[in-house]
């Protein structure tokens, strides 16, 4: 979604302006009111220099490898890229045997809702899902965050600058996600990316059929799943053009909110991006007939391990999907999981993106890349690391509706970036340098000039680093 | 001589005991023996009947030898992963194919996951083609906290009862994410002190036969220092708990997990307590686990205790029980564990903690014949398996996964895959 920024005090304006109209009103003045955020970012970037990154192996995001590369950054964007480049007045950073990748984006996170550390007390009532009803899609998943939670700076450390924190896939219509940066934040509004649109997480198959069902409610079926969702589309058309009536001044009176269908709506209009939980083959098919029923795109289906088995369709209806790289047969509709899924997505033309799921994978989406592209080699298809690092980056960029900022290095894009102690893609290379908007955010270095989470304060002592490795001589790689 | 008629003369000098004789070399091989810091560059192994023979650079094969030529790659020992539940679940949200636990008030220490283990289970068919050869499987929980019951070694030879030895060692629980097992963890250490008195007057020659329960002989070999007690615990207190259980009692004890264990590697060193953990294991989870950190590993080798990794988190455990392993050791390495201990760490500690050590976890003379040929550093989680050998013989690396992939590649439009080379 493109939110419309409105401070609370316009929207309180617009409030007294619907409130008080009669009668017609000129088309368009009033937005439709749930493409407002109205808990916008207070994000601000940490301090920032200019800066010359010089001598690194880049990977561009875009597919593009460059050795001996250098990457110019002012005000906290990206200026140019490229060879030799000669530049007074800016810091330069020298990252000769380096590489340098665009800032990990993580398109499916639970870090600050799965709490950290578990406790008898989320048992039954933890933040990442609100499961009383299987639409949930009035749910903002944004006022649960727990900006303390330790599963931010480990991620931060490890190069991500950019997550989609999602519900949980227990309700059909999960809720509405949130994108952040993963900077030391007081409250989820400062890590909020500013002007990023929202998801809503949609969940098929075991999961909600299996809570439900067990409590004797609906949906205990896929079809009973498929019905329940339909039946919400169906009101939310209604809701939608009852909403364009008002705007275009054929009704006078607005209609009633309703919170649920106001995130539905969102959705029919395209301003909220659909992020849908579904693994089986048969249920990415059936839900993306369900959103051609509608009139709706599918952003990503999430999981789709049986993507491999339906990729012509994936392809036609332009929807991505964001895996794991070998989680498989924990469930039955992950039996035919195979670690060759994102590979051969990919190679038949569709669109892949690494996700974590876990504040564990959370810190090592390279890895996952690294080993989802080693078993498509290994079947024979071409995946060489410029090319895979876009599962990771500009993928998920554009899944997020933010192709324009992040995801690639290129000028005058956010100077999100990762200065790695080597290839990316091996288990031995850190994140030395994690830049979000130009500005350091984490220096392997100097880990103690980098706040970890109040959680962790008192402590043992070296719980307070989010990389407690510094100190520790480099590793040798072994050929 | 027919050339059939050499190979039998030759395999019967090998041998020295008769015609069935059956040589495999592998040859150029970087064979990382476990036994040296530095792998042996362009190694020829020789495994006759099941067992390493020879292992020499620039050697040549005996004649008649079945040759695997490794290309100059690495070749290791079979992995031995230590904490699995391979052979207990198959679909762990299908309860029915789940034994790792169970409710039974009269099973503890004796609850055996012998007789549930399942040869033909498509996770030990992955983790075998991932160069697993040995694995110790083990219970969750059992009806008397805080045990969880008996384990069971398994070796996944070609064909046959994955079995290898039962009563492995018993398993027990403290503390964890509910403490719901007793209650307080002051409870499971005075019930797990109970059971082990109980136990030791229940056994004594004089008490009456009736009084030798399931759990009490289970419990015997414990006592008798002849298996492991391995108990999961995660926080400094329990693990300095463990360690005076294992002086009082005069057991043999493992710790799994512990995530707090570094702030007690010189008592776990001194009580030469081995312990298996997962390197990955950064996060507190739950209150057991605010020391949990990256280094635990190198920080544990350095004060000399022993370190034997497993992923123990998620799924990977057993769905991707041998992968795991390794990336697990790579990322121990990462941090701070010199290379050759984190290859150490998935092959010869594990054993040795066992007690496999003559049988298995180096490539020395003697040793059974489980070896694994990989593509690349075995630490590098996007490395695999090429050949895998489990007593002397080349085991079978397909799976319902690469069968997936070989049906569905085509129909994605896409070339037919090609076997691993």
């Amino acid at each position: 979604m493109k939110w419309i920024y409105a401070s609370r005090a316009c929207l309180m304006a617009a409030a007294v302006c619907v409130s008080a109209a009669t009668g017609a009103r000129p088309a368009g003045r009033v937005p439709l009111p749930f493409t407002i955020d109205p808990y916008p970012s207070t994000y601000q970037p940490l301090p920032r220099t200019d800066m010359l990154i010089v001598g690194a192996t880049i990977l561009d995001g875009a597919g593009q490898r460059i050795e001996d590369g250098d990457v110019l950054v002012r005000d906290g964007k990206v200026v140019a890229i490229g060879h030799g480049l000669k530049v007074k007045g800016v810091t330069v950073v020298d990252a000769h045997g380096r590489w340098v990748t665009p800032g990990i984006i993580d398109v499916h996170s639970h870090d600050g809702v799965y709490s950290i550390p578990s406790t008898s007390g989320d048992v039954d009532s933890s933040d990442v899902s609100e499961i009383s009803d299987p639409n949930a899609a009035d749910t903002w998943i944004e006022h649960a965050v727990n900006t303390q939670d330790p599963a931010f700076s480990v991620a931060l450390s490890s190069g991500v600058t950019t997550l989609q924190i999602l519900p949980g896939s227990t309700p059909l219509f999960s809720g509405r996600s949130v994108i952040v940066k993963p900077v030391p934040a007081a409250d989820i509004h400062a890590m909020k990316f500013p002007g990023a649109g929202q998801g809503l997480k949609m969940a098929c198959g075991e999961n909600p059929k299996s809570f439900f069902g067990e409590k004797g409610r609906a949906p205990n079926s896929r079809q009973g799943e498929v019905a329940l969702v339909r039946a919400a589309f169906l009101k939310a058309q209604d809701y939608l053009q009852a909403w364009r009536e008002y705007e275009s001044g054929a009704r006078s009176k607005p209609p009633a909110r309703d919170l649920k269908l106001d995130t539905l709506a969102g959705v029919l209009t395209g301003d909220i991006a659909v992020h849908m939980h579904c693994y089986r083959s048969g249920d990415l098919t059936t839900m993306l007939g369900v959103a051609a029923e509608f009139g709706f795109r599918i952003r990503a289906f999430h999981h789709a391990t049986e993507a491999y088995k339906v990729v012509g369709q994936l392809k036609k209806a332009g929807t991505c999907v964001a895996v794991w790289s070998d989680w498989w047969g924990f469930k039955m509709e992950l039996v035919d999981a195979i670690r060759e899924n994102a590979a051969i997505v990919d190679a038949a033309g569709g669109c892949v993106m690494m996700h974590s799921d876990s504040a564990t994978v959370g810190q090592r989406l390279t890895i996952e890349a690294a080993k989802a592209a080693a078993a498509g080699r290994r079947a024979g298809l071409n995946m060489p690391p410029e090319h895979i690092i876009r599962w990771i980056t500009s993928a998920p960029a554009k899944a997020l509706g933010l192709e324009d900022r992040i995801g690639t290095l290129a000028a005058g894009r956010n100077a999100d970036l990762v200065i790695w102690s080597g290839d990316p893609f091996s288990i031995y290379t850190k994140a030395d340098q994690v830049f979000i908007d130009g500005a350091l955010a984490y220096d392997r270095s100097t880990p103690q000039r980098f706040p970890g989470p109040d959680l962790l304060l008192g402590r043992p002592e070296s719980r307070r680093v989010p990389d407690p490795v510094s100190g520790r001589p480099e590793v040798e790689p072994h050929p | 001589m027919t050339r059939g008629w050499f190979v039998f003369a030759v395999s019967v000098l090998l041998s020295g005991r008769g015609a069935q004789a059956q040589t495999i070399a592998i040859i150029h091989a970087k064979a990382w023996t476990m036994t040296a810091a530095t792998p042996v560059e362009n190694a020829t192994v020789v495994i006759t009947d099941g067992k390493i023979t020879s292992l020499a650079a620039d050697a040549a094969p005996p004649a008649g030898a079945q040759v695997i030529d490794a290309k100059g790659r690495p070749v290791t020992p079979g992995l031995v992963n230590p904490a699995t539940h391979l052979g207990l679940i198959e679909v762990s949200a299908a309860t029915e194919t789940v034994d790792t636990a169970t409710k039974a008030a009269t099973l503890g220490a004796a609850f055996d996951v012998q007789y549930a283990i399942n040869p033909n289970s498509a996770l030990i068919q992955l983790a075998r083609a991932d160069g697993v050869t040995r694995a110790i499987s083990y219970p969750v929980s059992s009806g008397v906290a805080p045990f969880s019951g008996t384990g069971v070694l398994l070796r996944f030879a070609r064909s046959g009862d994955p079995i290898e030895r039962a009563g492995v060692g018993v398993f027990a629980v403290i503390g964890g994410p509910s403490g719901e097992a007793g209650g307080s963890r002051a409870a499971q250490w005075k019930l797990l002190r109970l059971a082990l008195d109980a136990a030791r007057t229940g056994l004594a020659a004089a008490a009456s036969p009736t009084t030798r329960t399931p759990d009490f002989l289970a419990l015997e070999p414990v006592l008798a220092g002849k298996v492991p007690l391995a108990i999961t615990a995660n926080r400094e207190s329990d693990i300095r708990q463990a360690i005076k259980l294992a002086a009082d009692y005069s057991l043999r004890v493992i710790i799994i997990g512990g995530a707090d264990a570094w702030l007690a590697a010189d008592a776990l060193a001194a009580a030469r307590i081995p312990v298996i953990l997962d390197p990955e294991a950064n996060l507190p989870g739950n209150f057991d686990e605010l020391g949990a950190r990256l280094d635990n590993a190198a920080s544990l080798h350095e004060a000399g205790v022993s370190v034997a990794i497993v992923v123990l988190s998620g799924i990977h455990q057993s769905y991707n029980a041998g992968e795991s392993m390794r990336a697990g050791a790579g990322l121990a390495v990462a941090n701070g564990l010199p290379y050759i201990e984190g290859l150490r760490s998935i092959t010869t500690v594990p054993a040795q903690i066992w007690g496999l050590g003559a049988r298995c976890g180096t490539l020395a003379a003697g040793q059974d014949g489980d070896l694994v040929v990989w593509d690349g550093d075995p630490l590098e989680p996007s490395s695999a398996a090429v050949t895998v050998l489990v007593d002397g013989k080349e085991v079978s690396l397909v799976t319902r996964q690469t069968e997936l992939r070989d049906r569905y590649l085509p129909k994605a439009g896409l070339i037919a895959t090609p076997r691993r080379p």
